[in-house]
């Protein structure tokens, strides 16, 4: 356990303070800022056309109209983003041999996998919070649910978590750090489309499977606001699946 | 120490390393010695943990190194070829790191680190990050993390490779300190660095041990042998036959148009090859004695068109 902070603490912190995490905060933060004024503006203006036309007060829901859009951004720009921070936590290892070291020191794989998963996930979590940020600060202005706010953005947390063990075991494939935000992103979006293939097949069992599969689901019921246990149990397997993925790479390497 | 029983290791269908046997005693150094691609680093990568072997056995301090890996890498500090050093963390916070990886406490952390440099001489750059520092001051920082935590055996890949002639001066130094307080393993191919510092050589070669000796009795072999190199005309195979015979002379191979022969270092000996030769009437045209040193032992029994010679050795 001490030894997988270990690894996490260190990753952790060089992942933060590495230029490429700041570029992406500064870049996500850049287009939520944008994207949220522009749909926070718009729903102010709706509200007052129809309290102007109809008389009356607080009929929309500003959880439906805006938060959901700004979580959808926010989930689409990590699906592409994360890769790039995952990326150099294994290949860059075994680029600059300091693989070698963590190979040779009294750690198990699995310490080295949970360990660089957790840091990832640290770093995640970092920017989910940055993108809480805006709708927190909109209760300055307008009253809502937290609750319902804090539900969908835990399924946010979720599905990030998801994209940096992807992240973390692609990194662990490859020693070129562009080979692994490429292959993040193909298995992000995998996870994302393998619903689509339901079309193909004729059985309705067969598509409900699919679609179980299909991690868009699962989120989509958080981002409603809805605690859905099933849910939530599905998106950490995923985690606990590509975790264990990497732990297996990583152990493979002796044999190799 | 280290116990190593029939390790052979291939990848795909090449050989790298075939049957090797050796033990380490506690405190001795051995010099690992052999040309590039020997299998001197697969050895090295299987004995700490990092690779299994194909088949064969590695014990270290009593434990087997696939039954007990944690056990036996906590024992162990190693050096690879490269440093595994982080460019972007300083000396000190690497340092504590890797006794952290060891499993140390944070306050014990600090103090193996400090412990560490003092050891490597590292302290007036604690403070500054890896990426900064010269090549030599790197490989002195992979040296330290090795040293972190005292570990009972060091094993150290080519230390020296690609350092300047004072750095590699210095880092043969610290080495000379080193000795006593941890059973050493030092793989390189360079030959005056096994002469500087190891009690005991192993030389490697194809992935097989061609000889094993402290370096006093390989110092003994230097001095009691040498080689005789003839020049003749003609009988050549009738010589090399008849050479054999020769008191003193060890072994004979022909070569061109001249004969190799390994001899004692006895005069004597020298004397009745050229007398040898001149009365079976081979037209002697050039006789020439040399001595082996160890440069010359290494390159006979690594080269591989005279390996049958260096056998004999």
């Amino acid at each position: 356990m001490n030894r997988i902070c270990t690894i996490a603490g260190k990753d952790f912190r060089s992942l933060i303070t590495s230029p490429m995490f700041l570029m992406v905060a500064g870049a996500s933060s850049l287009l939520m800022s944008y994207s949220y004024l522009r749909n926070l503006k718009q729903f102010g203006e709706s509200t007052m056309m129809s309290a102007m036309q109809f008389g009356q007060e607080g009929g929309a829901n500003i959880h439906f109209s805006v938060f959901m859009q700004h979580i959808s951004i926010t989930n689409l720009l990590y699906v592409l983003l994360m890769p790039a921070i995952t990326m150099r936590l294994l290949a860059e290892e075994r680029k600059m041999r300091t693989y070698d070291l963590l190979l040779t020191a009294p750690i198990t794989a699995t310490d080295i996998a949970v360990g660089k998963f957790l840091a990832a996930f640290g770093a995640g979590l970092v920017l989910v919070l940055l993108s809480l940020i805006y709708p927190l600060a909109t209760r300055a202005v307008a009253e809502f649910s937290v609750t319902q706010l804090l539900v969908s953005y835990l399924g946010l947390a979720l599905v990030t978590g998801t994209y940096m063990a992807v992240g973390v075991f692609a990194s662990s494939l490859t020693e070129s750090v562009l080979l692994a935000v490429v292959l993040g992103w193909i298995l992000n979006l995998f996870l994302w489309f393998i619903s689509q293939g339901a079309g193909f097949f004729e059985g309705s069992k067969f598509i409900a499977v699919m679609e179980h599969l299909s991690i868009g689901q699962h989120f989509a019921s958080f981002v409603r606001g809805t605690l859905n246990v099933g849910s939530f149990v599905f998106i950490l397997s995923c985690i606990a699946f590509f975790v264990f993925l990497t732990q297996r790479v990583v152990e493979s390497s002796r044999w190799r | 120490m280290i116990e190593v029983r029939g390790l052979t290791k291939s990848y795909g269908d090449r050989l790298a390393i075939q049957d090797l046997n050796f033990t380490v005693n506690k405190g001795e150094v051995v010099g690992f010695l052999g040309p590039n691609g020997a299998g001197k680093s697969t050895t090295m990568k299987i004995v700490t943990g990092y690779m299994a072997p194909s088949s064969g056995e590695v014990r270290v301090g009593g434990f087997d190194v696939f039954e007990n890996p944690i056990e036996v890498k906590s024992q162990i500090g190693y050096l690879p070829e490269t440093p595994p050093v982080y460019m972007d963390m300083l000396v000190e916070d690497y340092l504590i790191y890797v006794a952290r990886l060891r499993g140390k406490s944070k306050p014990d952390a600090k103090t193996m680190a400090q412990a560490a440099m003092e050891k490597t001489n590292l302290t007036e750059v604690q403070k500054r990050l890896i990426g900064n520092l010269s090549k030599g001051f790197r490989q002195r920082v992979g040296l330290a993390q090795a040293l972190v935590g005292d570990p009972e055996v060091l094993i150290l890949d080519e230390p020296t490779v690609g350092l300047d002639p004072k750095q590699v001066h210095e880092m043969r130094d610290l080495i000379q300190r080193l000795k006593g307080q941890h059973t050493i393993v030092l793989s390189t191919h360079i030959l005056p660095e096994v002469q500087a510092s190891c009690d005991r050589i192993i030389i490697i070669n194809r992935g097989q041990i061609v000889a094993e000796d402290s370096l006093e009795s390989l110092g003994k072999r230097m001095s009691a042998s040498g080689q005789v190199t003839l020049k003749i005309r003609r009988k050549h195979e009738e010589l090399v036959q008849s050479l054999s015979g020769v008191k003193g002379v060890m072994s004979v191979r022909r070569d061109g148009s001249g004969l190799d022969v390994s001899v004692d270092h006895n005069e004597d000996t020298i004397e009745a090859i050229a007398e040898h030769t001149v009365k079976a009437g081979a037209g002697l045209v050039e006789l020439k004695a040399t001595d082996l040193d160890l440069e010359d032992i290494f390159i006979r029994l690594t080269s591989s068109e005279r390996s049958e010679v260096g056998r004999e050795l």
